[in-house]
């Protein structure tokens, strides 16, 4: 008896797992998905943002604001351990994704001062000011 | 004669000082912009802990390169 409740309660936890994987999976896809089609991207603010003019479905606004919340509660929580601000781990953050780049041919992108730009074979990203070499 | 003369020295240096003198403001402000650097700085220190940041939590950011 005992034993049986024992595996069903790992059964239930692997099974909550495996959707939490799973979901986070989908909201990767979509989020992939977006992105190539212009909808979202990259901000150099660390975090990611709408394109201006796209039609945004509910569902991907709040997968969306879903990623910037987890974003933040990094961002926070590695500022708080090195006592600086915020906004400046975000950045820094931004300065790898801009940097590495973490945008892929195609994509849009939001520059330093808040216009939106598309990542192409001949146009270099524009890398925010405050970062280092 | 010598106390005379310091006097008026002292007066002539007296009066220099109240010569109203013109200092034209720029049209610009000035702005002294210290933000920069010092943002350049801490985020340029933090580069190591964004980049283990973005490793290990690949999933919230785009495709690897």
């Amino acid at each position: 008896m005992k034993r049986h409740i024992v595996l069903a309660g790992i059964t239930a936890i692997g099974l909550a797992l495996t959707a939490t994987v799973a979901m986070a999976q989908a909201s990767d896809s979509v989020l992939a998905q977006a992105r190539a089609e212009g909808l979202i991207g990259e901000q150099a603010d660390g975090y990611l943002g709408f394109v201006p003019g796209a039609t945004i479905s509910a569902d991907l606004r709040g997968r969306v604001d879903q990623n910037n919340i987890q974003r933040r509660q990094l961002y926070t929580r590695r500022a708080t351990e090195r006592g600086v601000a915020v906004n400046e781990m975000a950045a820094a953050v931004a300065c790898e994704v801009f940097q590495r780049p973490r945008i892929a041919m195609g994509e849009r992108y939001r520059n330093e001062t808040g216009q939106w730009r598309q990542r192409t074979a001949g146009a270099p990203i524009e890398v925010p000011s405050f970062c280092g070499e | 004669m010598r106390a005379q003369m310091l006097t008026s020295l002292g007066a002539a240096i007296f009066a220099a000082g109240c010569i109203p003198v013109q200092i034209q403001a720029p049209d610009e402000p000035i702005e002294i912009n210290l933000n920069v650097n010092i943002r350049q700085e801490v985020i340029v220190r933090l580069e190591r802990d964004a980049a283990e940041l973005l490793d290990q939590n690949s999933e919230l950011f785009g495709g690897t390169p």
